[in-house]
């Protein structure tokens, strides 16, 4: 059992001329091994920041990230991450790629030749192994990024908005497909997302942000049957409730910027 | 969970088919365009001179220096310093492009180096930048004091030429390296040696080729003008000579070679070009 734990975590960026940004204040939020978790959060609420926090790209400002009781200092063997733009090396083919942490770690070429093909089987890729990733549509690409992640065998895979620039169909296909290896291979997946219908179909729980400074503000489990349908009974009120929640923070947030612009003005 | 093979083969095709069935068709297109304008430009020129319009002198047409090429076994020269045409092309084409290696291997070296080393860079950056102005051909002078007559020299001003604009252009491209690239490579374990050399490394490389093309034409220019001071071969010595001889034919026939070798090596830093950026469509 590998649990994450965040207690009182703050980043604040240095700006310009001693401006600085505090993009995250006192975050609290622990989940358990083999957990889906969706974090959902309006733009620039430090969503995305939090998952660097925790996959140590970013140093913390204040408080505490452990993994099973073990602060987290630098990036962790067990802790990758997979961004938006699937950020595959587009000088490397499918097979590097996809190998790429192994041959950074070393592993010998035979164990990893045999991982990796293992994993591009899997992902239906094996016949794409030699191609580059600009031959491949968008949706192939993230596969890619997805087997990556997989073949370290990660406890956690950080996944910031994964899918946010797929057209609708490819986008559903590939949350199927998440879904799909997150019950195989059972990683603790944290999934960063704006999308509300994404958040309550795919994750075990959903953790709502507000916008500057990022807090979490909301915790919703969601105890719906899997696999979920967007029409399933009871969808429209974990959808309802996440809405209402969002909507008012965006609304706070749009009013605190105007009353900040009205008293600067005077 | 039940139609795994549908969910995947609706994302399957590729999206970059490399060369479609048409493609030779509009290259021989391509090709055809490239040269009309060189077939009516050498007709009118020919026109011109066959009918002893004026500067047919100055300007023989190509029959005419082609034929001298010709009829000289191309060779130019006396004596010693006789030198058969390919030969001169050969040198001219081995000074730039050596130059070019050496400048384009350095510079990458040293801006990873600044880039690297932080404060350093605040100190290298101001010379680098103040040497990076002077053109390659005012470099000859220093060039031909230091190596002497000969290859050294050649190669040395084009190096000066491109190096300093290079690691100017490599130190931007490593600013401009996609951080998310850097960060996925950290996050699957790469320790900060690894980043530079299995990241930032391959990243640049495409912008500074690029760079190193620009900047190819006037390295080109120098070796010429190098070779028309000093460096006793070449093409540009070819026109040199037939400048002291007052020979049009062979100023224009080494004009004629200089174009073309150019634009051959030009042809072949593009071919290079595409090896290298090969995970980019075509330039």
């Amino acid at each position: 059992m590998t649990t994450l734990s965040c207690r009182h975590v703050g980043k604040v960026w240095p700006g310009a001329g001693g401006l600085s940004v505090t993009a995250l204040s006192d975050v609290d939020l622990t989940v358990e091994s083999g957990e889906f978790v969706a974090i959902l959060g309006p733009s620039g609420c430090g969503k995305s920041t939090l998952l660097e926090l925790i996959a140590g790209l970013e140093p913390l400002s204040s408080g505490r990230i452990a993994i099973d009781g073990k602060s987290v200092s630098g990036p962790a063997p067990g802790v990758v991450m997979v961004f938006q733009d699937h950020s595959l090396f587009p000088w490397l083919s499918v097979k590097d790629n996809v190998g790429f942490g192994l041959a950074m770690k070393k592993v010998p070429k035979p164990e990893r030749e045999r991982r990796v093909a293992r994993l591009l089987e899997r992902v239906r890729l094996s016949k794409f192994a030699n191609h580059r990733p600009h031959q491949l549509s968008g949706g192939m690409k993230q596969r890619v990024a997805i087997a990556r992640a997989l073949v370290e065998s990660p406890e956690f895979i950080m996944m910031d908005e994964p899918f946010a620039a797929l057209d609708f169909q490819t986008r559903a296909l590939m949350q199927r497909f998440l879904l799909e290896v997150w019950l195989e291979f059972k990683p603790t997946i944290i999934f960063v997302t704006h999308h509300i219908d994404e958040a309550v179909l795919l994750a075990d729980r959903v953790v709502v942000m507000s916008a500057g400074p990022g807090r979490i503000i909301e915790e919703v489990r969601i105890n719906l049957p899997r696999p979920r349908r967007m029409t399933d009974p009871g969808f429209n009120d974990f959808r309802a409730r996440l809405t209402e929640t969002l909507e008012r923070e965006v609304m706070r947030a749009h009013v605190e910027d105007e009353l900040r612009l009205v008293s600067h003005a005077a | 969970m039940t139609d795994r093979s549908g969910t995947l083969e609706r994302i399957g095709a590729p999206v970059a088919q490399p060369q479609a069935p048409e493609a030779l068709a509009s290259w021989e297109k391509g090709v055809l365009k490239a040269f009309i304008p060189w077939v009516v430009v050498i007709a009118i020129w020919e026109i011109a001179a066959a009918n002893g319009w004026s500067g047919a002198v100055l300007f023989p047409p190509p029959s005419s220096f082609l034929r001298y090429a010709l009829e000289s076994d191309f060779r130019v020269g006396f004596g010693g310093d006789a030198m058969p045409i390919p030969v001169a092309i050969v040198v001219s084409a081995l000074r730039v492009l050596v130059g070019l290696a050496i400048g384009f291997a350095a510079a990458i070296a040293t801006g990873i180096l600044i880039s690297a080393s932080g404060a350093f860079a605040d100190m290298v950056m101001p010379l680098v930048r103040g040497l990076a102005p002077i053109a390659p051909i005012a470099w000859i002078p220093l060039g031909i004091m230091l190596f002497g007559i000969g290859n050294p020299t050649a190669i040395f001003v084009v190096f000066m030429g491109v190096y300093f604009i290079l690691t100017i252009s490599t130190v931007a491209a490593v600013n401009a390296v996609d951080q998310r690239l850097i960060k996925t490579a950290r996050s699957y374990g790469a320790s900060r040696t690894q980043v530079w050399t299995r990241v930032t490394f391959p990243a640049v490389l495409p912008q500074v080729f690029t760079m190193l093309r620009i900047n190819f034409f006037a390295a080109w220019m120098a070796v010429l003008a190098a070779e028309m001071v000093g460096v006793k071969n070449g093409l540009g010595m070819m026109i040199i000579l037939g400048r002291e001889m007052f020979n049009t034919k062979l100023i224009l026939l080494g004009m004629c070679m200089v174009g073309a070798t150019g634009y051959l090596v030009d042809a072949l830093l593009v071919q290079i070009q595409r090896r290298i950026l090969w995970w980019q469509p075509a330039p």
